[in-house]
């Protein structure tokens, strides 16, 4: 009998294992996009998430950006929040017990200024219970010191989850920016340093102006571009990064819906985050989830795992295929 | 008052006042649960072209037959092919959401509603309230400023003086009423009348909210002031709708409040306005 074959009429078992850390689905939520859980729970049923990834958490409380902070393109969203965040010790005291509660994993994402406030924050999260793990943030292009700075170079990228990791013995994932100019080499540089998994794309820098007034529309400039638009530059990254690193892989960008989640995992990637979909739909999420089902249904597979990394990389044209039917 | 995601279906949608729209929608859940100054985040377009929600305030609620209302006016894309929906089509929404007025609480003498332009919309639906329930509001009199550049811009607004609603008019260019600003026309006719509000209620562009904000904060009259932002979610995850607040200890230090979970409804004290940097709206040109 063929081993994908789920004649069983069973659901299909959509778990995966990421290094450490085992979801019950490959479809987690993206940092900045949920809030710290709450904001959603009159929408869908978190427990039903693979796993929740917290508003990014520095050491101090920070304020964010000035507004305008916004600006809507074609099928995306332009975003210069600043990663304005109530701080750890607020994090730990009033947002961390609601998730716990909702018994999803949690992870929790981690940003700084500097190398020592990093390690900081991973020593201050180390063993809270209910955090699964830890995902270090070194690609926001909205602030001006530490973020995207570390994120774009290898040296500083290694640095920073050498800092993480002697601080916590929780799984580490690194988000990277695909501002770079290759990033095979910051996923290998992470790896080598000790992340347990690399999660990608975080935004693509960009800008949006009016030449009416002649002005900017974001009182930064420049901001993080998401939402559909950034799907295929997220799946390119996605493509490379599996390519140069044996670690697991997250794939974010874009993701609307099952299909686009799908077209992650076909590249190998071990699970997806859904970012600016949440934003639309609040309760894509679990659409997402119930989609991916469905499709293992149809497709015949017993599990997730039957399908992640199944890209056959050889492209033909579509109706080259039909032509040779009989 | 849970937040909840439906599909609302358009009943009826006409264009009252020159690129302003007043659009019915049923709704099984979401009219059951809103209040006055609350909104709803409203798909104007299916697929991910415009890709966010916009917000719209409820301008009617009718909750027994399960209808809402918006009135909004044509500023961009989002509002353009809302604008095109015709009966029966599905708009994909977010709601309740964000604050509400406050009804008064303690016998009034007059409460003041001032609206500039598209303003009027949240005002609609708690100036009937007010209205219609003024044994249990305790309001004695209800004052109605209306301000739009031109006469052509005001929707048509004949109930409100038969509930017993003074109505006062204003246009930019003197087309109808009193020519200037209906914050002009508010302090005039305050002054002339030796009219003090208890309350103050307003919603409009952001200087005139300004304006108001600085006249209730210099007499000591309370506002709710309706403010908006452009924002992607409505429920506090995005953080995008940030406006400054005041930090008394610190005044150089930054704070923000968001209009989506703060809002949108806020007294004049809370904003720190003069940090606020106003962008001029663009015009509404397909170039």
């Amino acid at each position: 009998m063929d081993q994908d074959s789920n004649a069983t009429g069973r659901p299909p078992d959509l778990s995966v294992e990421l290094g450490p850390l085992r979801l019950k689905n490959p479809v987690m939520v993206a940092s900045g996009t949920f809030g710290y859980g709450e904001e959603y729970a009159d929408f869908l049923d978190l427990r039903q998430l693979g796993a929740v990834v917290v508003k990014g958490i520095s050491l101090l409380p920070r304020p964010g950006n000035p507004p305008p902070r916004l600006v809507e393109t074609a099928s995306g969203l332009i975003n210069a929040i600043g990663l304005e965040n109530v701080g750890v010790e607020a994090f730990l005291s009033q947002k961390l017990p609601f998730l716990r509660e909702q018994q999803v994993p949690m992870i929790v994402n981690i940003l700084g200024n500097t190398l020592e406030e990093y390690a900081e924050l991973a020593s201050r999260l180390d063993g809270v219970d209910g955090i699964a793990a830890l995902e270090i943030n070194i690609s926001c292009p909205n602030v001006k010191k530490g973020g995207v700075l570390f994120g774009t170079n290898p040296e500083a990228a290694a640095a920073v989850v050498q800092a993480v990791r002697r601080e916590t013995s929780m799984p580490i994932i690194t988000k990277l920016t695909p501002n770079v100019t290759d990033i095979r080499e910051i996923a290998r540089a992470a790896v080598n340093a000790g992340t347990d998994a690399i999660s990608c794309i975080n935004t693509v820098a960009a800008m949006a102006v009016d030449v009416f007034s002649r002005r900017p529309k974001l009182a930064n400039i420049i901001g993080g571009l998401s939402g559909p638009a950034i799907k295929p530059v997220a799946l390119r990254c996605t493509y490379e990064v599996l390519q140069a690193v044996e670690c697991p892989v997250i794939g974010i960008g874009g993701i609307m819906n099952a299909t686009d989640a799908l077209e992650f995992l076909l590249l190998g990637a071990k699970a997806v985050q859904v970012g600016t979909a949440n934003f639309v739909n609040p309760q894509v999420t679990n659409q997402i989830v119930k989609g991916i089902e469905r499709f293992l249904q149809v497709e015949g597979l017993a599990t997730i795992e039957h399908f992640i990394g199944t890209l056959d990389s050889r492209c033909v044209f579509p109706f080259a295929e039909e032509a040779c039917e009989p | 008052m849970a937040k909840c995601q439906e599909d609302l279906q358009v009943v009826h949608q006409e264009e009252v006042a020159e690129r302003t729209f007043r659009l019915q929608l049923s709704s099984e859940r979401i009219a059951l649960t809103a209040r006055p100054g609350q909104f709803v985040m409203l798909q104007a377009r299916p697929g991910t072209d415009p890709l966010l929600k916009r917000p719209f305030s409820f301008h009617r609620i009718v909750p027994e037959k399960g209808l809402l209302e918006i009135l909004y006016r044509v500023v961009g894309r989002g509002t353009w092919h809302l604008s095109q929906c015709a009966p029966e089509t599905r708009l994909n929404a977010v709601g309740p959401l964000g604050n509400c007025f406050a009804m008064p609480t303690e016998r009034s003498q007059g409460v003041a509603l001032i609206a500039g332009g598209i303003g009027v919309a949240p005002l609609h639906e708690l100036m009937v309230r007010l209205a219609l329930n003024r044994p249990k509001n305790m309001v004695n009199e209800i004052h109605f400023f209306y301000g739009a550049r031109t006469a052509a811009e005001l929707i048509p607004i004949l109930q409100y003086e038969s509930l017993g609603i003074s109505v006062h008019c204003s246009t930019d260019d003197g087309s109808r009423g009193y020519k200037g600003f209906v914050t002009q026309l508010f302090e005039s006719v305050a002054a002339r009348n030796n009219l003090l509000p208890d309350m103050v209620y307003s919603c409009g562009p952001l200087l005139m909210q300004y304006h108001m904000a600085r006249w209730s904060l210099a007499h000591n009259v309370p506002s709710q002031l309706s403010l908006e932002s452009l924002m992607a979610c409505g429920i506090g995850a995005c953080l995008g709708c940030a406006l400054p607040a005041p930090q008394p200890d610190d005044p150089m230090a930054d704070k923000y409040l968001h209009v989506c979970k703060d809002g949108p409804i806020f007294q004049a004290g809370s904003i720190a306005w003069t940090k606020i940097q106003t962008q001029p709206a663009a015009p509404l040109i397909f170039l």
